[in-house]
């Protein structure tokens, strides 16, 4: 007796899709390092990209549940997770490649650093958050904690706002003026504004009922 | 010193790559072949003579040493040209190379005037045949916590305003950068307030350290690199070494500069390379020399402390960043 396999849903084709956007950035990256693309500042370039990808990873976490009420798609919001798992792997190996790679694990310099640089120590906030999430994201942690953990969970949107305030602030430039190539923050600020208005009940219910859903 | 001035960016696969220079002057050392520089003469640049000082007439792609004067491995030429910040083409460092290509900078003139009893407009020509060119191999600290070791070629600012006569009034030298928007792309993005504006003190303008560079590693200045000439000032981070310069002035009141007039708080006038002053941004007290994996300790003045250091003998260089 042969096991039928399980039929290929919409909810595994986009559970594939998620993991293999998931780990293209890191597999990507180690092809370009160990084929010498990553430029004259290597360090530099893995900084700039893991934090990028983790960026990115968080707001598209952050957009399954907006998607879900307007659309109805319960297979999208269960991406939150896996999602939001894979922003927690490229932010940690971001502060990897800051804190082994290029400051040698000295914890002098890297806690001056952290002190002395408001645009780290936001980032370091958002780090750690991301982390606590990631390690209390197991149902065993949900089974426990209860409404607690719906409460916990609700922080990845202050980790989120932290995230693209830390890249802002790591703008060489004039925040307050603009002056300054703030381009890609401001999109994801604007994209992170965007979920914010989405979660609003007198901004998402009309939307809904023009889409045919009371 | 007549020679036609000419600055077409080297392509970094046209280079020959510093172990195999060095190699091949090692080889020539050793062999105490003297004549054989005529031999390759054909196909590859002159080459100094062994244990000479540093040869006014190098050309191409070499330096009369390897090391700076602390024994510091000159950065390779490949990371000098490829990695610019040049924020009228890009604000990617290894994005200007390719938009700079189509720079024009022959002819090129700049109008050294102001408090000067000499005003004078000068050519790339009139310079190069003017002013010995000499090989200066410095430091390179960048405010955002990179460097490099740089073989420049050029002659001191000095010279030059020798030449033109600073009037008594005269306290300290405007640079202005070329602002040619339709050669560079990001000329009018209105992300920062071009042209770009630099400005040194008399006294450290008139520093036998401070340079007016026209090349590197024995080649004509690349486009990226500030083509054709800039000025180079070691022991200040590099943003005060303001590239491809078309005027310089001579003034009363310290002059405005670009970083300092678009964040005060993060760039002073001075800017001296000080390990004890922190930037928001970048670390001050450690730096990652490009080509070699971690950080090391930045260097007080970028280690010319000895050399600059009556400069500033009343000075608060904290307050005074």
């Amino acid at each position: 007796m042969e096991a039928k396999p399980a039929p290929l849903t919409f909810s595994k084709v986009l559970r594939i899709i998620v993991h293999i956007g998931g780990l293209a950035p890191v597999v990507y990256l180690v092809w370009d390092y160990y084929s010498g693309n990553l430029g004259l500042n290597p360090i530099e370039a893995v900084i700039r990209r893991t934090g990028r990808a983790a960026i990115i990873l968080l707001l598209l976490s952050l957009t399954c549940t907006p998607i879900h009420t307007l659309f109805n798609a319960p297979p999208v919001r269960k991406l939150r997770k896996p999602l939001g798992l894979y922003a927690a792997l490229y932010a940690g190996l971001h502060f990897a490649a800051f804190a082994l790679w290029d400051y040698g694990l000295d914890f002098n310099l890297i806690w001056r650093e952290t002190v002395e640089k408001p645009f780290i120590l936001v980032g370091m906030a958002a780090l750690l958050i991301l982390f606590i999430l990631t390690i209390t994201s197991h149902r065993y942690w949900r089974r426990k904690l209860g409404r607690g953990w719906v409460i916990l969970h609700r922080s990845v949107y202050l980790a989120a706002i932290l995230a693209v305030a830390h890249h802002l602030l790591a703008i060489k430039g004039d925040l307050l003026s603009l002056q300054g190539n703030y381009t890609l923050p401001m999109i994801a600020g604007a994209f992170l504004i965007v979920l914010f208005l989405l979660r609003l009940p007198f901004i998402y219910k009309p939307l809904r009922q023009s889409m045919g859903r009371g | 010193m007549d020679k036609k001035y000419c600055s077409v960016p080297v392509q970094p696969q046209e280079v020959t790559p510093k172990h195999v220079y060095q190699s091949r002057r090692k080889f020539l050392k050793q062999m105490g072949v003297l004549g054989m520089g005529a031999l390759l003469a054909s196909c590859a640049p002159k080459l100094p003579s062994p244990g000479s000082s540093p040869d006014p007439n190098l050309m191409g792609d070499q330096s009369s040493n390897f090391t700076d004067e602390l024994g510091d491995a000159l950065t390779a030429y490949e990371a000098i040209i490829g990695y610019t910040n040049f924020y009228e083409f890009t604000t990617s460092k290894e994005g200007v190379a390719e938009l700079a290509e189509n720079f024009v900078t022959d002819p090129w003139s700049i109008e050294v005037g102001g408090l000067v009893k000499n005003p004078r407009t000068y050519s790339m020509d009139d310079i190069l045949g003017h002013f010995t060119q000499q090989e200066r191999i410095y430091r390179m600290r960048c405010v955002e916590g990179w460097s490099m070791v740089i073989p420049w070629l050029g002659f001191p600012l000095h010279a030059l305003l020798d030449e033109v006569v600073p009037t008594e009034d005269a306290r300290y030298v405007a640079f202005e950068t070329a602002l040619v928007p339709d050669q560079m792309n990001a000329a009018e993005s209105g992300m920062f307030p071009f042209p770009y504006l630099e400005g040194l003190r008399l006294d450290e303008a008139m520093h036998d350290l401070t340079l007016l560079a026209t090349g590197l590693y024995g080649e004509p200045m690349p486009a990226q690199n500030g083509a054709p000439i800039r000025l180079v000032v070691p022991w200040k981070y590099g943003f005060k070494s303001i590239k491809s310069i078309v005027r310089i002035n001579l003034v009363a009141d310290q002059p405005p500069t670009l970083w300092n007039t678009v964040a005060p708080h993060e760039y002073g006038f001075y800017a001296n390379v000080n390990p004890d002053v922190s930037h928001p941004r970048w670390s001050q007290a450690t730096e990652r020399r490009i080509g070699e994996s971690g950080r090391r300790a930045t260097l007080f003045m970028n280690g010319y402390a000895e050399e600059v250091m009556p400069l500033y003998e009343d000075m608060d260089l904290d307050v005074l960043f």
